[in-house]
Formats: structure tokens, C-alpha cells, sequence
């Protein structure tokens, strides 16, 4: 019985070799200690053992399944090992780049207005949106341009035929339908609709009739801002602007305001700003907005008290301002899209 | 605008470098766009010198050794030159150490092959006074010797293109610019006298040449004056006049014309001469065109009028353009004797649309359509006829003829000091106020309190209120100086709009996923437009006034500009794979235009051109996903909507691999899948492109809503699998809803069925032609107990029975 057994355990040492799956595996076991294995049967064998040599006998078959299973258990964790290996294949060369795509990006002029709304947001400034598509009215009346101004022109300004009817752009009386010119038609919705204090920013996408060349685009992007509350000064115009050029453009810019003018503005400025941090533009003033104290008649537009309210609103391109940051020197390459231009913002 | 600087200084004192003027000009409000200086530049330690010896080099045989006389400051000094077009006793410009010549080249004392030299004879090219490079300059006129150079050879100028904003036609003349100047620099400025002519009465008597003028359009021109001179002798005008001219870019042509041109840019006040001759009847009449009257002007144009439009007339025919541009008909020519002198105020409305509508602009409408200084007429005439006299000489002759009257331009605006310092935010005192108010020739003609009324110039058209005296206050003590100070910042308690709030959600999402934003242009040709969509064609999206053809139309889609995108990257090789952009489309809905924000997204189906390692090509559900993301931003759930198969191949979407869910109720559109393959290639974009877009109406977009817990069941479910055998044309989502609908009521009361989900679709072999089989697995739960199999068991009977019973699917075994 002993020598049997050990035969069996033996021949399990053996045989465990030419064991190399999982099915070798199963019929390997099978015949060891599945229903008619080996060691099964000389378990079933236990009837005819005398009473007295059982726990023997007993010791012996139990110390056989152990070691019958320990070798089970070497031969699935090599097998179980061999699979993982297979799966896996050959370890991988970590140098090879992803094959997946090279990573997205924002546009380079959405990145400078997220930027711009960012700043402004830490300073009360909320987006506000309106349509591409607006009317005279609140393109030019209503901010005060005079009728017979060169802007309104179609030289200058795109128009929409005089029979289109747009379901979500709403008129004033019957004036034409145009593409904006500026966001500030933003600015007269935004306080039609609500009362001050007001304090947003409109980025967006305007037209105007121009020829496409390095610094002029049919469709270029502006930013613009309002604020108006009571006791707004000149003051506070400045310190807002100061605050949001430091931030946009480095510790140590400066602006400088030049007397101009604009119809929806009075008194009007253009800024200049001045930064060594921007070595290509060395120390000089260089342009970059507009802006200026609301005019009293943008207000009686819309049915503000100038004697009560005051504001200050400003205007930027933002193509503008991502060339001069990223030192790009020609507004086309934002509308072509090549990727070699895009991924460098990535 | 061209100002000349030589031209400023005939009335103001301005021994700033013309950099410094530029800047203060600039800090006017009158900003320079650039400035142009001919002949010397100013320059340092560049002095007259006479030659008063030569010996020849002991080393070089093309130098010479020169003794140089440079005044008694300096004596003389030795000075090695190689020029030899000098005799001894010429006077020459001589740079001394110090110098800096144009170019940068800076003048040491130095040795020359050996020998000192103590500076450098200059050439008119070295000093940048001409091309002459071949010799030494020789003065004329022996200047003083160590004059500075630049004081003997004053031919110079600088020219400043500056933009005179439309609120400042008061500035629109070398007289404007210098009176702003004055006030900046707080210099005298001097009009010039016109005291010398002959007083009205002493004048004799013209009206054999002239009669009268008179008005009849009184609103388009309030006010005209017409002054007779006899005996004139036409020819050149004077050197100077002719070079301040030509230095702002005119022609000149004779003494009259160049005086009306010289009086125009000089004091802003457009004049016309007329040769007394061609003036039939000798009277002139300000009066409206007639209806297709006709007049060549001066340009050799032959101009055909209407009646809102204003001429000066004879008693025949029409002379000039009122206000924009005189006729062929009476021009002054080489043989004119007698003048009739026009100066006249027009309404700047008319002359403006005049000017509009003839396409015709000249200085003069330029001039009056911004608005000219009505009161100036007088003195404008006066000067004009001093110059002529003083040019072409003549008698001018009484009486003056005026029609009209001077409009009202006295104004009176009542300011407070306090106001202002309220306004500006800053302290500025009174006297500082006063003093930037008077600088500009306001006089405050009372005050009590810091309460002032100040009177305005007649030529300040642009000062009405008070908040206009306040840009003047600033203007004046310097808008560069008005002090920053704390942000005080408001909260409005508003959020950023939800169109921007999508936005970012969208684009994240996209650049997370590797696509690149791109950009492309709103306006779009029409072809283009129709190769995409069908139904474009029947839409209004043209312009009315395109700028070119291939701009004519508003976008109905994003996905042309990012088709075009790829087309361009793949052409260039750069290897990008995915495209998205944000922004604007249009598309009628029930006979109106509506704009939409939209997100669009294209990709070639296998990714990166070329790789080491091949993915899984992206495909229809690719793009359904990302669809649906985007539309979930949104806070629109499209799977709620009905989806329907492209099964037209005249779209921009390859029949039966796209799909799209339009519902101008709810204000979307939805469009995804493969594109139109024969489309792509005739773009000559090579691979299979996965796309798609997402529209929503503006006003459809809300700002995200916080979301209330929903509590959930902490038992396990139970799942059952069902495998129906439907139409191949059958939606599996149809399917999905039918079985969905049946199992709630099956359980209602009892427990809920939690989620239903397709796991395989077959078909092929087993079942019949025309029929694919869906499997669905439900899950059940309770959220009160765990689920006992029997009463599971019952529903799922149920289910089958109502399946059986009700519809037209077939249960498979």
C-alpha cells in the first residue's frame, strides 16, 4: 500500500513534466485524482483495509495528496504563467511612441480669449454672448454712430439682403440685418436686458469688409468690456486696464491712455501698452485697445439714467493680442490651420 | 493727413526735435502714423569750415593734408581728405569729433595712413543732403564759419502723417495743428496779419466784372462770399509756396490755384476761384441741380447731377460742385485776368452725401462735410486775397459780395470743477482745470464756487456738454498721466453665459480626445456650401454685398472648414488626423434664418497616416458617441430623440453608415457618421472620414442645473436575457423602447426593471432572409428586498407573453 502509493506520487513527479497547458493539465490531474485516477482507486481501496491500520493508512493517503497537489499547484502557476506570458507577448520597447494621435490642442485664439476671460473673471468680469448676425440698430444706433457714417457703409460693413428674416436675432423697428462689426452691440443687449451694475466682457467673432492680408481678416475676433455702476471714473477705467495688461502680459507693463475718439464713448482713449518682457516690440508704446467712458447718449438708449449711472467699456482684437504674445506676424496663419502652427499651442 | 513741420513753424515756435513733436501730437489725440524728413537731419557737431591749405599725404598720393579754419571756438585744424573737387578759401561742412553722420558713422579723431586728423570734410551724400557723393560739398554764400550746419542748409522738413479722428475738422489745417501745439506747449501762436489789405470802402468798384451772389438753397448753404480781383497776372507761385505744397504731396500749378490750396491747408477753409469771364451774366447763384444736370470737373470727369445735390451757377449753367469740386468751365487759365473769389460755408450733410453719391472726394468735401469753422470766412478771404495780390498781383474790388448769414455757433456749457473730479476719479485742481480750459481758448466768463460757464471757440464744433470739456481737461493735463489706482471689483453675481460654458465642456472634451481646434472663416462660397447640402441651395444665407466668391454665403455647417482643413494638412503632409471647430452656422427653419452654435468634429477612420502599430478604425459609433458627449453638454440627451438613417448618397454622409436627428422643435441637430465617400475623394482627401456635428438654438442652451442625489438599491439584481428575431430594417433602439415599455408594466408595483441593454445582434445562418435577431439582457431590482427567482420567473413569462401577443417580434429559443 505504501510502496503503491508512493509509486503514485512518483510517477505524478514524472509525469508533471510533459505537462504544458491547461488540458495536458486536466488530464494529468484526471489521472491522478479525478473519478478513476490512480489515487482515487486505491483511496476507494479503504473499505478493505483493517479497521486497525485506517489512521495509518489514512496518514499515508492524506500525506500523498499533499504532495499530489503541491505538484498540481507548481504545475498551474506554471501554466498559469505561461498564458500570462502568451497574452502579454514580448515585453514592449518603451521607447516606441504611442501609436494613438498627437495630442489635441485649443485653437491658439481660443486659448488667448480663455485667458482674457479668465483675467477678467478674477476681477467681476462675466462672458456675455450675443449672435454673429445683428441688426443696424444695435450694431450702430444705438451706440450712437451717426447715420451717414463711413463705417455703416457697404463698403465697409457686410449686409444680409434686404427680405432676410432671421428667427433669433430680433430687430428694433425695421432696420437691416448685418454681420456685426464689433461685439458691442453685446454690451446694448446685455444692458437692455438688465439692469447695472453690469460688468461683462463679450468676446466674439466680428466681420468687416476688408481685404485678407497679413494684418487684416474678413472675420477677426474682438473682446470687448462694460462696466457701469454709480460713480464709475476715468479712474477706475485705467486701474482695471492696468490690472488686466500686468496680468495678460507680464509683471512690469505698463499702459499709457491717448486721447481719441469714438462715437459710443466720450470722453474716448486709445491704450498703448509697454513691456520689456516682449523683446521683439522692445520698449516702445504699442497699441493695443480702445476704450473710454460711456457716452450719456448709448445710455438714453437704452433707457439708463446718465445722471445716475456711469461706465467705462473697452475693445480689443484678440488676433491682435495673440500675435503680439506669441509673436506671430501674420493673422492668416490663424485661419489656415495648418498643424504645424496648431500643435505648437498643445 | 499731411502736416508739415516748416510749414507749423510759420505760426509757433517748435525747436523740438520732430520725434518729440510727433509724441506730444500723439499724446494730442492726433496720432502719427508716420513722418517722413527730406533734406538734412538734424545734426550734431557738423559745422561750416574753410579750407585755407592743402599738402599732400607723405604716404598716400590720393590724400590730402588740409589746415581747416573752424571759427574762433574751435581755430583751426589739421584734417586728411581725399576729395579734390575744393579750392583753397571754400567753405565746407566739417564734421568734428562728436559727429554722428546718417547712417551711425561716428567722427573720432583719428590717424589717417600716419598722419592725425581732427574730424571730416563732408559730401552733400555723407551729411544727408543729396545723392552727391563725388566731392566735398561747397557752401554758397560763405556762411559764417562754425555755424552749425544744419542753420546754413535749412532746406529741411519733416512731414507727419497724422489721423485727425472725425470729432476734430477744427484741425484739419497746419493752423489747426499748431493752435494744439500752442495749448500742449503753452507757446504763442501767430495767425497771420491780413491788416495790410485795403478796407472795404477804399476798394474800387468791380461790378463791371461782378454783380452779385446770391443764395437759394439757404440750408445746404448758409452762408457764401464772393470777392472780386482784377488785373491779375498769372504764373508760378513763389518758391516757398511751392515747396510747402509739394512737401504735403500737392501739385503746383499756378499762384491763384496754389494760394485757394495753400489758404486750404492752411487755415482749413476750402476757396474756389472762378475766372471772372466764363461767369455768364456776372452773377452767381448757390442753387440746387437740376434733375441730370451735367458738369465736367476739374478731374476731366463729366459729372451728371441730381436735384439734392448743390452747384454754383451762372445764369446759364452750373460752374462747380458746391463744396466738392469746381468745373472745367471756369477755371482759372494762363490767360485769366479777373478773379471772382468764392469762400463759402455748405452744410456738412449735403456734402457729404454729395460727395457720397458722385464718388467724388477732394479736399475741400473732406473738409466741409466734417464741419468748418463758419465764422472763419472772413478771415480766410482776406487771406486768400493777400496771398494773391502778393503773387499775382491785381487790385481786389469792392463790394464784398455775402449772401447769407453766419450760423449760430456761440456756445456756452455750464461745468463743475467738483463734476470733474468726480468724473475723473482723481484730485485735479481748479486752476488746473482752468488752466487746460484756457490753454484751448475757453474763457470762463463766470463762476461762483467752482460752478463755471465757459465759452466755447466757434471752431469747437465737437464741445457741447460737459462730459466734453472733461476729454479736454484731460487732453490738455495729459491723458498719459491720469493716475491707476485699486481695482474695486463688483459682483454682479452673474455667470458666465451658457453658450461660453458649453463651449469650454465641448472643446476639452475634443482636445482630450486629440482633435486640434481649427478656425476657419464664417463666410463660405456657394458652391462649396451645395457640395455639402442639398437643401443650402433653397436657403437665404447670401450676403448681400460680398467682398469676393468664394466669401458669399453664411455657413450652414462647420464641417466644410474642417474638411478643408484636413485637405490642406494632408496635402502638406503634416500628419494631423483630427479636426474639430466651435462656432456659428445658419439654417432656415420655416421660412426664417436661425443662428446656431455648433460643434463639429472630423477624423480619418484609421487614425495617423502610417504607424507601427494598426488600432481598431474608428466608425460610425465612434462619431455617435462623441455626438452624443457633445449633446450632453448641452444638457440635451439625443438618445431621447428620433434618430434617423442617412439613406440618401446626395448628402455630405455615406448612405446607410450615418445617421441624423433634426428637431427644430427642440431646437438641435445632430448629424453623424461616415462621409460621403465619393465626396471626400473628389476633395482629393484620400482615407474615410468619421464626423460629426451638433447644433443647438443659442436661447435652447441653460446654465447647467445642480443635480439632486437619486438614492439607489443596495440589493442585487437579477438579469434575464431575451433574444428577439425582428425586421433587419427594424431600429434596435425601436426594439429596445417596445420591450422597455412592456417589462415596466409587467413589473409595475412590484420591482423595477433597472437597465435594458442590446448585447448581440446576428444574423445570417438560422434565420430567415430579411430578419436579424436582437438580444436584450434586463435587469431587475428591487429597492426594498432581494428579488425571489420565482417572482422574477412570473414577470419574465409575462414579458414573453405580451411579446407574443402584441407585437411582431418572434421570440428565439
Amino acid at each position: 500500500m505504501e510502496e503503491e502509493l508512493k509509486q503514485i506520487v512518483d510517477a505524478a513527479k514524472t509525469n508533471v513534466g510533459a505537462v504544458s497547458n491547461r488540458a495536458d493539465f486536466e488530464a494529468f490531474k484526471a489521472g491522478i485524482t479525478g473519478p478513476n485516477g490512480s489515487l482515487t482507486k486505491v483511496m476507494k481501496g479503504m473499505g478493505q483495509v483493517a479497521k486497525e491500520d485506517r489512521p495509518t493508512f489514512g496518514k499515508l493517503i492524506n500525506e500523498a495528496k499533499q504532495q499530489v497537489q503541491a505538484i498540481y499547484d507548481i504545475a498551474l502557476e506554471a501554466i498559469e504563467a505561461a498564458e500570462i506570458a502568451e497574452r502579454l507577448g514580448p515585453p514592449i520597447d518603451p521607447s516606441l511612441p504611442s501609436p494613438d494621435s498627437e495630442p489635441g490642442s485649443l485653437h491658439p485664439l481660443t486659448q488667448v480669449r480663455e485667458e482674457i476671460s479668465r483675467i477678467f473673471k478674477q476681477i467681476g468680469f462675466t462672458v456675455a454672448e450675443g449672435t454673429e448676425v445683428e441688426t443696424e440698430y444695435y450694431c450702430f444706433d444705438a451706440l450712437n454712430t451717426p447715420k451717414d457714417h463711413p463705417a455703416r457703409d457697404l463698403q465697409d460693413t457686410f449686409y444680409l439682403p434686404d427680405d432676410a428674416d432671421f428667427g433669433n436675432v430680433s430687430k428694433n423697428s425695421d432696420e437691416r440685418y448685418l454681420l456685426r462689426t464689433h461685439t458691442s452691440s453685446v454690451q446694448i443687449r446685455t444692458m437692455l436686458k438688465g439692469e447695472p451694475p453690469i460688468r461683462i466682457i463679450s468676446p466674439g467673432r466680428c466681420f468687416r469688409r476688408d481685404t485678407v492680408d497679413a494684418t487684416h481678416s474678413a472675420n477677426f475676433n474682438q473682446v470687448e468690456g462694460l462696466y457701469v455702476d454709480k460713480n464709475v471714473t476715468v479712474r477706475d477705467l485705467k486701474a482695471i486696464l492696468d490690472y488686466f495688461f500686468e496680468q495678460l502680459l507680464g509683471k512690469g507693463t505698463t499702459t499709457r491712455f491717448r486721447p481719441h475718439f469714438f462715437p459710443y464713448t466720450e470722453p474716448s482713449f486709445e491704450v498703448d501698452f509697454s513691456s520689456s518682457h516682449l523683446a521683439k516690440l522692445g520698449s516702445d508704446w504699442v497699441e493695443i485697445a480702445g476704450c473710454g467712458m460711456v457716452e450719456p447718449e448709448v445710455f438714453a438708449s437704452v433707457g439708463y439714467d446718465p445722471e445716475v449711472y456711469s461706465g467705462f467699456a473697452f475693445g480689443m482684437g484678440i488676433e491682435r493680442i495673440a500675435m503680439i504674445i506669441y509673436g506671430i506676424d501674420d493673422i492668416r496663419y490663424f485661419y489656415q490651420n495648418d498643424h504645424r502652427f496648431l500643435k505648437q499651442f498643445a | 493727413m499731411k502736416i508739415s513741420l516748416n510749414w507749423l513753424k510759420r505760426y509757433i515756435d517748435l525747436p523740438e526735435s520732430p520725434k518729440e513733436i510727433a509724441d506730444s501730437l500723439t499724446l494730442l489725440g492726433f496720432e502719427v502714423d508716420d513722418m517722413e524728413s527730406t533734406g538734412l537731419p538734424q545734426l550734431e557737431n557738423v559745422i561750416v569750415g574753410e579750407v585755407l591749405g592743402r599738402q599732400q599725404h607723405p604716404n598716400a598720393d590720393k590724400l590730402g593734408v588740409c589746415r581747416v579754419a573752424l571759427g574762433d571756438a574751435i581755430g583751426e585744424k589739421t584734417i586728411v581728405c581725399g576729395a579734390s573737387n575744393y579750392k583753397l578759401g571754400d567753405r565746407v561742412p566739417v564734421a568734428i569729433p562728436g559727429a554722428v553722420l546718417p547712417g551711425g558713422f561716428r567722427i573720432k579723431r583719428s590717424k589717417l595712413r600716419g598722419v592725425e586728423s581732427d574730424g571730416m570734410m563732408c559730401s552733400g551724400k555723407e551729411i544727408g543732403a543729396g545723392e552727391d557723393a563725388a566731392g566735398l560739398l561747397i557752401l554758397e554764400g560763405r556762411p559764417e564759419l562754425g555755424t552749425p550746419i544744419n542753420a546754413v542748409l535749412t532746406e529741411s522738413d519733416t512731414v507727419f502723417n497724422l489721423e485727425v479722428t472725425p470729432n476734430r475738422p477744427d484741425c484739419l489745417s497746419h493752423l489747426g495743428i499748431a493752435r494744439e501745439l500752442a495749448a500742449r506747449y503753452q507757446r504763442e501762436l501767430s495767425y497771420p496779419a491780413v491788416d495790410d489789405l485795403p478796407a472795404p470802402g477804399d476798394r474800387p468798384s468791380g461790378e463791371e466784372i461782378f454783380k452779385s451772389a446770391s443764395v437759394e438753397c439757404e440750408e445746404d448753404c448758409p452762408l457764401y462770399r464772393a470777392t472780386v480781383i482784377k488785373g491779375v497776372k498769372i504764373g508760378p507761385s513763389p518758391a516757398w509756396m511751392q515747396d510747402l505744397l509739394s512737401s504735403i504731396g500737392l501739385r503746383p500749378i499756378n499762384n491763384v490755384v496754389d494760394v485757394t490750396n495753400y489758404v486750404l491747408h492752411e487755415c482749413g477753409n476750402p476757396l474756389h476761384a472762378f475766372d471772372a469771364r466764363d461767369i455768364k451774366g456776372s452773377k452767381i447763384m448757390v442753387r440746387n441741380a437740376r434733375e441730370d444736370e451735367k458738369v465736367v470737373t476739374l478731374d476731366d470727369e463729366e459729372r451728371t447731377l441730381s436735384s439734392r445735390m448743390v452747384v454754383i451757377a451762372d445764369d446759364e449753367r452750373a460752374l462747380a460742385v458746391a463744396g466738392v469740386m469746381g468745373g472745367q468751365n471756369s477755371e482759372v487759365k494762363e490767360d485769366t485776368k479777373d478773379l471772382v473769389l468764392e469762400v463759402a460755408y455748405f452744410n456738412p450733410t449735403t456734402i457729404r452725401w454729395v460727395s457720397k453719391t458722385l464718388g467724388l472726394s477732394s479736399d475741400s468735401s473732406y473738409r466741409f462735410e466734417r464741419g468748418i469753422d463758419p465764422t472763419s470766412l472772413r478771415f480766410a478771404t482776406d487771406r486768400a486775397v493777400q496771398l494773391i495780390l502778393e503773387t499775382a498781383g491785381g487790385t481786389v474790388c469792392g463790394p464784398e459780395h455775402v449772401a447769407g448769414s453766419e450760423p449760430m455757433v456761440e456756445k456756452e456749457v455750464e461745468l463743475s470743477t467738483d463734476w470733474v473730479r468726480v468724473k475723473a476719479g482723481f484730485e485735479i485742481s481748479d486752476e488746473e482745470i482752468r488752466d487746460s480750459l484756457e490753454r484751448l481758448d475757453m474763457v470762463i466768463s463766470e463762476e461762483s464756487d467752482g460752478d463755471w460757464l465757459v465759452n466755447i471757440p466757434s471752431y469747437r464744433g465737437d464741445l457741447d456738454r460737459p462730459i466734453d470739456l472733461l476729454e479736454e481737461v484731460l487732453r490738455i493735463y495729459g491723458t498719459d498721466k491720469i493716475p491707476s489706482g485699486a481695482v474695486a471689483a463688483t459682483a454682479t453675481g452673474e455667470n458666465d453665459n451658457p453658450i461660453t460654458e458649453f463651449s469650454r465642456r465641448a472643446a476639452n472634451y475634443l482636445v482630450g480626445q486629440h482633435f486640434n481646434e481649427v478656425i476657419n472663416y464664417t463666410l463660405r462660397s456657394e458652391a462649396e456650401q451645395q457640395n455639402w447640402s442639398d437643401s443650402v441651395s433653397r436657403m437665404a444665407l447670401g450676403l448681400k454685398n460680398p467682398i469676393s466668391e468664394d466669401q458669399t454665403q453664411l455657413r450652414h455647417s462647420l464641417l466644410p472648414g474642417i474638411l478643408e482643413s484636413l485637405r490642406l494638412n494632408q496635402s502638406r503632409k503634416t500628419g494631423a488626423s483630427r479636426f474639430f471647430e466651435l462656432g456659428r452656422v445658419f439654417r432656415e427653419v420655416k421660412g426664417k434664418v436661425v443662428e446656431m452654435i455648433s460643434v463639429a468634429f472630423a477624423e480619418y477612420s484609421l487614425g495617423r497616416p502610417r504607424s507601427w502599430k494598426l488600432r481598431e478604425a474608428d466608425d460610425f459609433f465612434t462619431a455617435k458617441n462623441r455626438a452624443t458627449l457633445l449633446a450632453g453638454f448641452a444638457g440635451i440627451d439625443i438618445g431621447r430623440f428620433k434618430v434617423s438613417q442617412i439613406v440618401d448618397d446626395s448628402t455630405a454622409w455615406q448612405e446607410g453608415q450615418a445617421a441624423v436627428i433634426d428637431d427644430p422643435r427642440a431646437g438641435i441637430l445632430a448629424e453623424f457618421g461616415l462621409m460621403n465617400l465619393e465626396r471626400i475623394k473628389a476633395l482629393d482627401i484620400e482615407g474615410d472620414i468619421v464626423a460629426g456635428s451638433f447644433s443647438i438654438l443659442p436661447e435652447r442652451l441653460k446654465a447647467a442645473k445642480r443635480v439632486q442625489f437619486q438614492p439607489f438599491s443596495l440589493f442585487p439584481p437579477t438579469a434575464k436575457d431575451l433574444a428577439l428575431v425582428v425586421d433587419q430594417s427594424e431600429l434596435a433602439n425601436d426594439v429596445v423602447r417596445s420591450i422597455e415599455k412592456i417589462a415596466q408594466k409587467a413589473t409595475q408595483g412590484a420591482f423595477a426593471m433597472e437597465s435594458i441593454y442590446v448585447f448581440d445582434i446576428y444574423e445570417g445562418e438560422g434565420l430567415p432572409a430579411g430578419k436579424k435577431s436582437v438580444a436584450v439582457s434586463m435587469v431587475f431590482r428591487s429597492s426594498e428586498r432581494t428579488l425571489r427567482d420565482k417572482e422574477v420567473n412570473t414577470a419574465f413569462e409575462k414579458i414573453q407573453n405580451v411579446i407574443r401577443e402584441k407585437t411582431a417580434f418572434e421570440i428565439r429559443d
